[in-house]
């Protein structure tokens, strides 16, 4: 088996094209799963009972579709245009499983906590900012590391309605030349840094909220 | 006198419960309103291509069940190489899962069909290739369901073992392997269920699973709605029955993917 390794920057181009893009639709995908899911997770744990039922829907819902189901429908059925019909669905999609580390990490943090900052004269607001979120913090970011990568991974999905993202320019290059392997190789290493660069973020703010939280 | 006032407030418990009755009225009444405005859509397309989107559903069942049966059978030696294997082998198995882990979905699909013809000869068939494609990654998801399986029995087991005079296979098969099993199955049915979402994706080699029988159909008779809502209460049921199983034996868990 013979590979021609020039392939890859003969179309170096359409490659930074295609990283730029997964990297942007990722980054939206993580900042606004991130807003979506961690609202929707403190619902679901200190909410009310409507906002908590309401909200375990919403997740059960967004996680038992699969992800392509949801586009297609967004795309092709609901008529949205591809870019922002990729986005609002991947946001969506993520923030169901964030939302689900959230709740959990939330209900990590014993009850007799709340209650010592309740009877020690903490506001509402004060004991969620306070006391709540930097425990679960601590929990949640090893979980929060694999749906951020899920995140990536799932950004390909996106070129099932033609958007030109790096997964895209795999086929691109094997239409064109028959250099599906080489192709492949340089877009999975390329998805490796993105997904290793994501962990190594993630493992740094781990370091950082134990040193503050110890 | 407070005392009997007190006594008869009903019980948070109580209440919960009143809520929750209330709650599940309120989303029957709804999904029943929804269907009600619903029968406006062409679900005659739907009725009538019953049989076909039914066989796509097996299809993409089939393909689950296939695939996380080889995946397992990789799994557990990638697992076991991983946790026990000696140092140059164990990294080899950290590499091969967490590359696969961490590529997209679709880029395994592909790299199947692309790195197999040459190294074969032959193009793989389209069921072969989707088959393949999602045995690996079920098998590098799987590897870490067993990892921590096996990782969730305490040394004292093996210690104790030893002690009872108990060989290294004998310990690992009677008393540490049936223990992780135990606590892998909430994970392992959550891996299925992510799974059965990924066959979703296997139409791009031609196999006509679920997802592509409905685009189908949806191409000679056009019935958008009626069709995606179907498609949609197919997979939610499944997946959600399945997780819902876990939950009635295992409450405590909470599935992760």
């Amino acid at each position: 088996m013979d590979l021609d390794w020039y392939v890859i920057w003969d179309y170096r181009a359409d490659l930074l094209r295609g990283l730029s893009l997964t990297l942007w639709i990722s980054l939206v995908g993580i900042i606004g799963a991130t807003l979506v899911g961690v609202a929707v997770g403190c619902m679901r744990t200190s909410g009310g009972f409507i906002a908590q039922r309401l909200t375990g829907l919403y997740i059960n819902v967004l996680r038992n579709i699969p992800m392509v189901v949801k586009l297609f429908f967004a795309h092709f059925i609901i008529g949205i245009d591809a870019l922002p019909a990729g986005l609002l669905v991947l946001v969506l999609h993520q923030s169901a499983y964030v939302a689900d580390v959230t709740a959990a990490g939330l209900r990590s943090v014993p009850h007799g906590q709340t209650e010592a900052a309740l009877a020690s004269g903490l506001g509402r607001l004060q004991i969620f900012l306070s006391v709540l979120l930097p425990q679960a913090l601590r929990v949640m970011i090893p979980p929060m590391t694999t749906q951020y990568t899920q995140t990536i991974k799932n950004s390909s999905v996106v070129m099932l309605i033609a958007l030109e993202d790096l997964t895209f320019m795999t086929q691109r290059i094997e239409h064109a030349t028959f250099r599906g392997i080489e192709a492949a190789s340089t877009v999975t290493l390329i998805y490796l840094a993105i997904v290793l660069c994501v962990a190594a973020a993630m493992s740094g703010l781990q370091r950082f909220v134990e040193r503050r939280s110890s | 006198m407070t005392q009997t006032a007190l006594e008869m407030r009903p019980s948070p418990d109580a209440t919960l419960a009143v809520k929750e009755r209330y709650w599940r009225i309120a989303l029957f009444g709804t999904i029943m309103l929804a269907v009600w405005m619903a029968q406006d859509l062409r679900w005659s397309v739907v009725w009538e291509s019953a049989p076909f989107l039914l066989k796509g559903l097996g299809v993409s069942w089939l393909l689950a069940l296939t695939s996380i049966a080889l995946g397992a059978l990789a799994a557990v030696p990638l697992a076991l190489l991983r946790v026990y294997g000696p140092p140059g082998l164990r990294h080899l198995s950290v590499l091969v899962i967490e590359v696969v882990r961490a590529t997209p979905e679709l880029m395994v699909i592909f790299w199947i069909f692309f790195a197999f013809p040459p190294l074969i000869g032959q193009a793989l068939s389209n069921w072969t290739a989707a088959v393949a494609a999602l045995s690996v990654i079920a098998a590098a998801h799987l590897a870490e369901v067993v990892r921590g399986g096996l990782y969730s029995v305490s040394d004292e087991q093996w210690d104790a073992g030893r002690a009872a005079g108990l060989g290294v296979s004998q310990i690992f098969g009677y008393i540490v392997l049936p223990q992780a099993l135990r606590n892998m199955a909430p994970a392992l049915v959550a891996q299925f269920v992510s799974l059965f979402k990924t066959t979703s994706l296997v139409y791009v080699v031609g196999v006509i699973d679920f997802f592509r029988s409905v685009s189908i159909v949806n191409n000679t008779a056009y019935a958008p709605y009626a069709l995606y809502v179907t498609m949609a209460v197919g997979y939610f049921l499944c997946c959600w029955l399945l997780t819902w199983i876990v939950r009635r034996f295992d409450p405590e868990y909470l599935l992760v993917e």
